[in-house]
């Protein structure tokens, strides 16, 4: 059994007087009775002692109470002592000029040893002033008497309650005594002198109990979410992917119009979009991609018909998906081979519930090259969801105004099924055409909450951004 | 997107194939089964594919897409003699039409649910909400041709559809329950677009509601349809998508002539492509009578010219065929996705982080490392949240919304620091201390740019505490310094600081306001600090 220095003094002490009182053993070990109770109940514990809690009460007179004890009695009996003295009955008007007599009134009226008549005082019969309970009580306070009880009612005395404790050694304790106690003093935290002088050598080190959880401490950490989403992102340099960032407020023409979505193309009306009343100029070349959705251009297209507004086309929005980002990247250069890709935030106008948030991050990817097709679309996909840890992926076709052939990409999650994660394809001439981007763009949106929620298990997006701090705290950084 | 209900009967029937076989198949071709229940199957269809939107449009492609039969549908049309003017008024309003007489019409309840869903989706997908196009059926038995299609006094009066008396335009517009849900497409102008009879009996009034005299019922075998717009090509989709879905049902199609033009013809359009650019697009290998097998599952007419080139026969009803490149995409469905070998990109390339998002890890290592929890809050908020609670005037350079979705949300946050006592009130009833932070985009007039935050509640939290924190944060992000005294009424007057870097304020840090405190129900001393960063990186 693994006993303190001091719980092995305490037993040691009582191993010699086998019963005793806190205070008695607390002169013997030279501690407060306080302290010495405490490692007594340590032992007891262990079943090394017994503790008996003894409660005693005594009275005690207040201040107040001392000085009517000391100086001739309660009041009322004071009061009453100098109006026998007076030659004739007093007025009660006199009276009041008596700080004491004040009090007194009151109880010489209720214990009915005076009388008032026509303002004047009168002493009543003397058989009926003889000393009450109360006035024996002042001399000697007992708890429990009926003196004392009045007393406390007056204030003039108060009951205390003294606790004592009878500690007494069980025959265990008894044994492990006798058997022997090495009551070396212990040491807890090493001091830097114990450490270099060699005085460790012979410490008697105190003994931890290991098996008893420490106070736990909270890391500092990255967002769970952000740290799925870093995880993407090192899996994508990995892959030879640059990243790309652009402004969340987007032109309608680089959010719709340089995307080949029609200008009544309903995910542009204000019921999905967050529409802003500013404006931003359309860039060098915009009258290639109002020919386009008009006629097709030089692209081989029909084009949609009908009219192109460039008031339209200038009117800012949240962008609505980071495609807006990806067709600037590759304005900006047209040049193969280029793979990017790019995690940002994007809005719809969406009311906030477990499953829809107006705002999610969207990872959206490129890769251009000579000689690109569809089937390395698909070969991405493969081997992307396979580090991501998805084994299963099949392929459903799509639709999206920008690309053609469109797809959309499913993985396989045991217990939900085929669960859609994104869409993708091969960008449209009507879209790479006016850039001078002359190969092959293979483009992909993914929503990375959906895997995040997947990965992490979670069934309410809302904690993603607005976080339960304790959720946050919690995570494991390394997922089993 | 539209979903549109399939009676299973009726499309097993038409396809020709059992109900489990389509519901297998329709993924692949490019829809989703919503529902399977055991009378109907809901599905999903993509907006560019308005001609599946019926049991008949499905079913015709089904057949080609399981093999029952393959090719173009060649449809024949012959002229009804029926003609129609369209008034020179409308060309401001609604001046494009087409029409068609369909005979030889038996329709049962599936038939007549089918026309009616087909109606209702095609009104969304291609209408736009009946903007661009409407559509009205009529018993053609009801009315005698020439008829006109005119812009009408709002007086004009009939009987609206599912009504029992004469009702004024404008009545109709303000009492007929289609009236007041399409009322805005039509109510700024001076007239109406009215649709009439020789005997000058009203058919409909487009975009709005039919006449009551021409109801079509499980009677009715031979129908007058119009299609009213305002592009052209849409008319003529719309027209042909519904001519083409009453053939299948087994009804006969017959011209009319409007202004001399008789139509429609629901002849195929003609595309010559190329094997090798469409396995240059898919990356299946093919010749081009593979190809041309491959089209005609998909119901193309296919004419092989030589190795590569193939003359594509397009039915009318495919609204979505703009490019080549749709054509291969279908030639890609019917080889079958899960087929196509799938290939790594070849291309050698490196990677990089932006330094955008290198900048927002390097936040992340320096505050992570001083304990602090990251928190990736909205960017969406109010000015509720953002300036009055923070008790600091409102910024003229946010950014509003101009629809927002509800009062918690209208604008885009130009400061982090509000989200994160936003996060400390959600998590009051948390052990303490509690240190936070975040880093994101913010958006001044139209600038997105970085900024990040920190923030610390506890019985302890001062200004010692958090200034601590930003000279830990600054010395591990290589920003030189110094502070000077702050009047940001966010925090407590003489504990509150402003950051300075190069001669410009990029921040600010103190003990938080109790009065800030009190606006989001906090409880215990709260220091913070806001730091932009957007002057520590290069991009």
């Amino acid at each position: 059994m693994e006993l303190t220095i001091n719980e092995k003094r305490v037993i040691a002490a009582l191993a010699e007087l086998d019963s005793c009182s806190d205070a008695i053993l607390a002169e013997k070990l030279n501690a407060s009775p306080e302290t010495v109770v405490q490692w007594a109940h340590l032992c007891a514990d262990k079943g090394l002692l017994t503790i008996e809690k003894d409660v005693t009460l005594s009275a005690r007179l207040t201040d107040e109470g001392k000085r009517y004890a000391e100086g001739g009695g309660l009041p009322e009996r004071q009061v009453l002592s100098k109006l026998q003295a007076a030659a004739d009955s007093l007025f009660l008007k006199d009276l009041s000029h008596d700080s004491l007599a004040k009090i007194a009134i009151g109880w010489l009226r209720k214990k009915n040893w005076i009388s008032i008549q026509d303002g004047k005082v009168i002493v009543n019969n003397e058989e009926a002033q003889a000393p009450g309970p109360d006035e024996e009580a002042l001399k000697n306070p007992v708890p429990g008497t009926i003196g004392c009880a009045i007393l406390v009612k007056r204030g003039l005395a108060v009951i205390e309650e003294h606790v004592s404790w009878t500690i007494s050694i069980t025959p265990d304790g008894q044994a492990l005594a006798g058997a022997g106690l090495n009551l070396q003093e212990e040491t807890g935290t090493l001091t830097r002198d114990q450490i270099i002088s060699g005085e460790w050598k012979s410490l008697n080190l105190r003994k931890y109990d290991v098996t008893k959880l420490p106070k736990r401490i909270y890391a500092g950490r990255i967002h769970p979410n952000q740290q799925i989403l870093d995880e993407i992102r090192s899996l994508l340099f990995e892959m030879g992917f640059t990243e790309f960032y652009g402004s969340i407020v987007q032109n309608s023409f680089w959010n719709f119009d340089a995307l080949y979505q029609p200008q009544d193309h309903p995910a542009r009306e204000m019921q999905d979009t967050f529409h802003l009343a500013e404006e931003l100029p359309l860039p060098d070349g915009w009258e290639k991609i109002r020919e386009i959705h008009q006629t097709g251009g030089d692209t081989g297209s029909t084009g949609w018909g009908g009219d192109w507004s460039q008031d339209i086309s200038r009117k800012c929005v949240l962008r609505t998906h980071s495609t807006s980002l990806s067709i600037q990247h590759l304005a900006n250069n047209p040049n193969p081979p280029l793979k990017a890709f790019s995690i940002s935030r994007v809005y719809r106008r969406e009311t906030i519930d477990p499953t829809h948030l107006p705002e999610f991050e969207q990872l959206e990817g490129i890769v251009m090259d000579e000689g690109l097709h569809f089937g390395h679309l698909l070969g991405f996909f493969k081997e992307f969801f396979g580090h991501m840890g998805f084994e299963e992926v099949r392929f459903r076709p799509g639709y999206f105004p920008y690309t053609e052939p469109s797809v959309e990409p499913e993985v396989w999650v045991d217990g939900l099924g085929w669960v859609e994660l994104g869409g993708a394809g091969i960008f449209r001439p009507e879209v790479t055409k006016p850039w001078e981007i002359k190969c092959p763009v293979l483009a992909w949106g993914l929503g990375v909450s959906r895997v995040s929620m997947l990965r992490m298990g979670l069934k309410d997006l809302r904690q993603l951004n607005k976080s339960d701090i304790d959720w946050i705290r919690n995570s494991p950084v390394r997922r089993v | 997107m539209p979903v549109v209900k399939l009676n299973n009967e009726y499309l097993a029937r038409l396809t020709r194939c059992d109900i489990k076989t389509i519901r297998d198949n329709l993924p692949m071709m490019g829809s989703e089964v919503e529902r399977e229940e055991e009378e109907q199957t809901d599905v999903q269809y993509f907006p560019n594919r308005p001609d599946l939107y019926s049991a008949e449009g499905t079913a015709r492609a089904l057949r080609g897409y399981l093999g029952i039969e393959k090719g173009l549908v060649e449809y024949t049309v012959k002229p009804s003699g029926i003609s129609f003017h369209v008034d020179e008024g409308l060309k401001n309003i609604r001046p494009y039409l087409g029409s068609a007489v369909i005979r030889n019409v038996n329709m049962d309840n599936a038939m007549i649910e089918s026309l009616m869903g087909l109606q209702e989706s095609l009104h969304w997908a291609v209408g736009r909400g009946r903007k661009k196009v409407a559509i009205g059926v009529h018993e053609l038995d009801k009315v005698e041709g020439p008829f006109t299609y005119l812009a009408a006094e709002k007086s004009t009066s009939f009987v609206p559809l599912d009504y029992d008396r004469e009702m004024n335009m404008d009545e109709i517009l303000a009492e007929h329950p289609k009236g007041r849900a399409y009322a805005k497409i039509v109510q700024d102008f001076d007239k109406y677009p009215l649709i009439v009879d020789s005997k000058g009996r009203v058919c409909s009034f487009p975009p709005i509601i039919n006449g009551e005299l021409t109801r079509v019922t499980e009677n009715t075998h031979n129908i007058l349809l119009d299609v009213t717009g305002i592009e052209p090509r849409a008319v003529s989709v719309a027209v042909n998508i519904l001519c083409t879905a009453f053939v299948e049902m087994g009804a006969s199609v017959e011209t009319v002539t409007i202004d001399g033009v008789e139509g429609p013809t629901l002849a195929p359009s003609k595309r010559r492509v190329s094997a090798a650019e469409c396995t240059k697009l898919t990356g299946i290998p093919m010749t081009a009578a593979e190809m041309a097998a491959l089209l005609e599952k998909m119901r193309f007419g296919c004419q092989v010219i030589d190795e590569d080139k193939v003359v594509v026969s397009i039915p009318c009803y495919r609204a979505d065929i703009m490019h080549d490149c749709d054509i291969y995409e279908d030639a890609a469905i019917a080889y079958g996705y899960d087929k196509i070998a799938a290939e790594l990109p070849p291309g050698f390339t490196i990677g990089k982080p932006h330094p955008v998002q290198a900048l927002y890890s390097e936040v992340r290592a320096a505050m992570t490392g001083q304990g602090y929890l990251e928190n990736t809050p909205f960017t969406l908020t109010s000015e509720d949240v953002a300036y009055t609670k923070m008790n600091r005037p409102a910024n003229p350079k946010a950014l509003h919304v101009l629809h927002p979705i509800s009062e918690d949300q209208t604008i885009i946050r130009t400061d982090i620091l509000p989200m994160l006592m936003e996060s400390l009130a959600l998590n009051r009833s948390r052990e303490l201390p509690q240190r936070i932070f975040a880093c994101g985009d913010v958006v001044e007039s139209l600038t997105t740019y970085p900024k990040m935050a920190g923030a610390v509640i506890h019985t302890g939290a001062d200004f010692s505490e958090i200034y601590a924190a930003v000279d830990s944060f600054c010395m591990m992000m290589s920003i030189p310094y110094e502070v000077k005294e702050s009047d940001d009424p966010a925090f407590i007057e003489g504990r509150r600081g402003t950051i300075v870097s190069g001669g410009k304020a990029i921040g600010v840090f103190g003990e938080i306001s109790p009065a800030v405190l009190n606006a989001f129900g906090l409880e215990q001393p709260t220091a913070a600090f806001e730091i932009d960063l957007r002057d520590f990186v290069k991009y």
